[in-house]
């Protein structure tokens, strides 16, 4: 999930998409395809999936670039949804995560993105709040980590 | 290779061994964690920095497991291996 996020991230941010349900001056340096004549049917068939996926009424601007290639389009959107689709995590979980990898990588595109879904589902602004904490709190120390080149004290499979 | 050297538990003030030793049930380990130590080398930094780390931390509207997950992604997009 985490990485699927920061290379859609990277890719839209580096190709100024512009972010989806904010205001944006940017244009992008490449055009995205629109939904329309242009996507051949089975572009058309991810791009329906995806809009109903985020509940939204036009697929988002980075598929739109990656629709170039249908078949990559069409495999990394199935590796998304996976990615995003509820399993031990529910989904609202997955996107606070998603959220909190666009803060820390400050991406527009991510942070615009990732804020709409977790409110749209469901998670209270207090609930919003204690995430965006938590973003704060771990950027301060792993920026003193890495300063300090502190060597892992943990053990990160207790108990094997 | 660390550049500092992170000071052992016994060369705290009693106020700030007494935190950090909390925090071997907090993580439920036998041992005092690097990093809180390094935090309390300046106490002034250390004690209301590690006030709002333990707040954010807390059960709340999120519970603990989805904010240690917070932290894991955060630590992984910054490539923090600590």
């Amino acid at each position: 999930m985490a990485g699927v996020t920061h290379a859609l991230n990277a890719v839209a941010d580096g190709l100024r998409l512009p972010p989806e349900f904010s205001p944006s001056s940017r244009t992008p340096l490449i055009p995205v395809m629109e939904l329309g004549g242009e996507a051949p049917p089975e572009v058309r068939r991810v791009f329906e999936e995806m809009m109903a996926f985020y509940a939204l009424d036009r697929p988002p601007a980075v598929f739109r670039w990656l629709a170039r290639d249908p078949g990559f389009c069409q495999d990394y959107w199935a590796a998304t949804r996976e990615a995003f689709t509820e399993r031990k995590l529910d989904r609202r979980t997955k996107e606070i995560l998603a959220l909190a990898a666009s803060l820390t990588a400050k991406s527009d595109y991510g942070v615009d993105f990732h804020l709409r879904e977790v409110r749209r589902l469901g998670l209270s602004e207090q609930g919003l709040t204690e995430a965006v904490e938590v973003v704060q709190c771990f950027n301060t120390v792993t920026k003193i980590a890495d300063a300090l080149q502190l060597q892992p004290d943990f053990d990160p499979r207790p108990g094997g | 290779m660390e550049i500092v050297r992170v000071p052992e538990v016994h060369e705290f003030s009693p106020e700030d061994q007494k935190f950090l030793e909390a925090s071997k049930a907090w993580f439920k380990i036998g041992f005092v964690p690097k990093m809180g130590r390094v935090l309390r080398v300046v106490p002034e930094f250390g004690r209301p920095y590690s006030r709002a780390s333990r707040r954010a931390m807390s059960d709340g509207a999120l519970s603990r497991a989805q904010k240690e997950l917070i932290a894991a992604v955060v630590s992984a997009i910054n490539v923090c291996e600590y």
